[in-house]
């Protein structure tokens, strides 16, 4: 790579994805270096491919845990060849890895919601957790052009709801209208006085200049060959390259940062996964996105002699504050919803309506200091593998009873899913092993887990939540419940918001880089991915994300035109 | 179900895939390395390749494993399969949808969640086998399995039952028999109908909400 490169940006995803957008578009030559393969969902996506197709008729296996057609490559809670730990002691904690271009972007949940108010300054609100270093207001014009950019749903006449931003008019798209259960829950939710609302979901369901409108079926976890949802393959990436300023290099897993004699970034040094070879790239400036965990392994792994503990460690801030979403499922089946007419339930994939958090006035009461949202499941989809879970545990039948069981029992069961804010605490980290390496001999991460009382209690809560709804809507929740919110919640990691571990702040002190995401350490170094988010709302982090690495390009770039950076 | 003679079942499988497995034993047999193990094997840790974590997905290849069912086994996984699942009007019986071939892929599988299944499964294959021979018999031996007073067998019938409906309604023929009209390109949704809102409605009211 002869080419000199003004910014090396590292990972591909969200973080990468819109750093490489926003970078090549300000005439900057960048490098972006992927660790997984090249990957293009409009020619690999399995649009309209039905379970029969597949092996095992698409059900999940450890070499493809979310399912086949789910657009994973390369990835899952494992990843060949590149382990991580958990320490002694910990709770569980997992680590979702994908290794392909677009990461995590191609096979995501899509549910876009900004982050409100309160949730950058939590420490001031109530003495919990960690304030930003910035406000809402400084995030919100980045959030209107992201919207626009990405085609976000969820568009509304403004609600005014505690700490739920209503977006400008011109940044949402429609939602498409609520479907039969959604109609149906809705009703429980009115009866308790907590607002369903149109769901804010990446992707394009009106007209859009330069996007394709989405064809209202195949699931958005395999990715869309149409370009109709967000992934940053079909968003951020081409357009990137259509400036000629992009070089994109696959396969390419960076494990340090290289430091010049003054102390700046370089470049970065990466083993070619396929060849195993070790090359060095240099540039300007460096971006690191490779995800929370990742991000963090590679600044521990740089290590020099003025860094003797990781790059940008001096103060011990990298890898701590890991955070993750609290999760939580209850399923119930609803004799209500027996034998409705066929309708076609597709939709949009991504849920048209949600339940925002709705306590934010009585925390007291509650018992615990932090909510949660509610994402909502059901209708009529295409069926799965595990259909006979449909039925009674004690339904036996055969032949045409069988088949009017299923008929009557099909779409008649609704998924209540509660993903809730975590306070950051001093049990939650990620350092490096001292014995495990991965295949080319680079330390792999050792995560350290344990949830608080705040989110167990929040966890207890959720499961009320649900089985009061399922009794107004006269179902009946299936499987065993767990009410002991300790032993209920989801394991560290497993809701895929991992994220902190170089968080942003307003002191050297006591985070690792400021507002824009330019490490306190060295000044050309930036941070795009979710490791600098210094608080976990339980809105889904990766609109968040979006935004904060777009506002952090621009920094980048002005520096880069005012000579910032030589 | 009808009183002919039921026809033995035929595979589904295409022959040049018979033919792939029957390659991939033949050289592991010739190998002699036990890397391949193809026969009666129950249980134990995975004897086979998965199919890695980079598939095809947009036309996905056959299952790369071996099969492991016996013909007797198949013959009786299609005689069960019809049992739960018989032709009824114009839906097919499950057999006619390859069922068998499904049960086989499954069980053959190198996972853990198939490995469990495997030796309920096919030990309880084994164990109906006999009991269905004679044709006069056949249909009292296949009621029985569900009210049987053996664990195992109940067990057994559960499971096999669960996996004939998973294979059976992910099918065309199962989208059409349950109901599923979706997987279509729309130009827009236009949510549910008014006669689905109205039996909705009904619903509601009755729940006071």
């Amino acid at each position: 790579m002869a080419e000199p490169y003004d910014v090396i940006v590292v990972g591909s995803g969200a973080g990468g994805g819109m750093s490489a957008y926003h970078l090549t578009r300000s005439g900057l030559k960048v490098l972006m270096l992927e660790a997984g393969r090249d990957y293009d969902p409009t020619t690999e996506t399995p649009m309209f491919n039905i379970p029969a197709q597949a092996p095992l008729r698409g059900t999940s296996t450890p070499d493809k845990p979310f399912g086949f057609y789910d657009a994973t490559v390369d990835g899952g809670w494992e990843v060949p060849n590149e382990p991580y730990t958990v320490a002694e002691g910990s709770e569980p904690f997992i680590w979702w890895r994908p290794r392909m271009l677009g990461g995590r972007t191609n096979h995501w949940g899509r549910i876009s919601l900004r982050f409100g108010p309160l949730d950058f300054k939590p420490r001031s609100r109530d003495g919990l957790g960690y304030d930003w270093p910035i406000t809402y207001d400084d995030l919100a014009p980045w959030y209107d052009r992201t919207e626009k950019l990405v085609g976000v749903t969820g568009a509304s006449p403004p609600m005014g709801l505690t700490n739920t931003p209503d977006s400008p008019p011109g940044c949402l798209l429609e939602a498409p209208p609520p479907r039969a259960f959604e109609l149906f829950y809705a009703r429980a939710f009115k009866a308790m006085d907590i607002p369903v609302i149109p769901m804010h979901g990446a992707v394009v369901t009106q007209a859009m200049k330069d996007r394709n409108t989405c064809v209202f079926a195949t699931a958005c976890g395999r990715g869309c060959a149409l370009g109709a949802n967000f992934q940053s393959t079909t968003v951020l990436i081409p357009p990137a390259k259509a400036t000629g300023n992009l070089t994109i290099q696959a396969n390419a897993l960076v494990y340090q940062v290289d430091l010049d004699k003054a102390g700046k970034a370089k470049g970065v040094t990466y083993v070619d996964r396929v060849t195993g070879e070790h090359h060095s790239v240099t540039a300007k400036a460096v971006v690191l996105a490779a995800g929370s965990g990742e991000t963090a392994r590679i600044l521990l792994n740089s290590k020099s002699s003025a860094f003797p503990d990781g790059l940008c460690n001096t103060h011990g801030m990298v890898g701590r504050y890991l955070m993750d979403s609290v999760g939580l499922n209850v399923t119930g089946q609803f004799p209500a919803l027996e034998g409705l007419p066929p309708t076609n339930d597709d939709g949009m994939s991504v849920e048209h309506t949600y339940v925002p958090w709705w306590g934010y006035d009585r925390h007291k009461e509650l018992g615990f200091p932090r909510g949660y949202h509610i994402e909502i499941g059901g209708g009529r989809q295409m069926p799965s593998v595990g259909m006979a879970r449909l039925l009674d545990e004690d339904d036996l039948s055969v032949g045409d009873d069988l088949r009017a069981n299923l008929r009557n029992r099909f779409g008649s069961v609704i998924s209540f899913n509660g993903r809730g804010e975590m306070i950051p605490n001093d049990d939650c980290y990620c350092e490096l092993d001292p014995k495990v390496k991965d295949k080319w001999g680079i330390p792999a991460l050792r995560f350290h887990w344990k949830w608080g009382e705040s989110e167990t209690r929040q966890a207890a809560h959720m499961t009320q939540t649900f089985l009061e709804v399922i009794d107004r809507l006269g179902g009946k929740a299936l499987g065993q419940v767990e009410t002991d919110g300790r032993k209920a919640i989801s394991k560290g990691g497993e809701m895929i918001h991992e994220v902190g571990t170089a968080r942003m702040g307003a002191s050297e002190n006591d985070s690792v880089v400021n507002q824009y995401g330019q490490s306190w350490a060295v000044p050309n170094l930036f941070i795009t991915d979710g490791a600098v988010l210094v608080s976990s709302p339980d809105k889904n982090p990766t609109l968040s994300i979006l935004a904060l690495a777009w506002r952090s390009a621009d920094h980048l770039a002005q520096l880069a035109k005012t000579g910032g950076l030589a | 179900m009808s009183d002919e003679t039921p026809k033995p079942y035929q595979p589904k499988i295409d022959r040049r895939t018979a033919l792939i497995w029957v390659g991939v034993v033949g050289a592991a047999t010739a190998v002699g390395a036990g890397v391949v193990v193809y026969g009666h094997k129950t249980g134990g840790k995975a004897e086979a390749q998965g199919y890695g974590t980079d598939p095809k997905l947009v036309e996905p290849e056959k299952a790369p494993w071996p099969r492991i069912m016996s013909e007797a086994q198949l013959q009786t996984a299609a005689i069960l399969a019809d049992f739960i699942l018989p032709a009824s009007g114009t839906a097919p019986a499950a057999s006619a949808l390859g069922i068998p071939d499904f049960v086989d892929e499954w069980v053959s599988a190198p996972y853990p969640d198939q490995l469990k299944d495997r030796p309920v499964i096919l030990e309880g294959l084994d164990r109906l086998t006999p009991s269905i021979q004679p044709p006069e018999g056949r249909q009292a031996a296949l009621e029985a399995l569900a009210k049987s007073d053996d664990e195992k067998t109940r067990a057994f019938f559960k499971r096999f039952r669960a996996l004939t409906i998973g294979a059976y309604y992910t099918t065309e023929a199962g989208f059409k028999d349950i109901g599923y009209i979706g997987n279509v390109a729309r130009t827009s949704d236009p949510g549910p109908s008014a006669a689905v809102k109205a039996a909705l409605e009904v619903q509601l009211v009755k729940l006071g909400l």
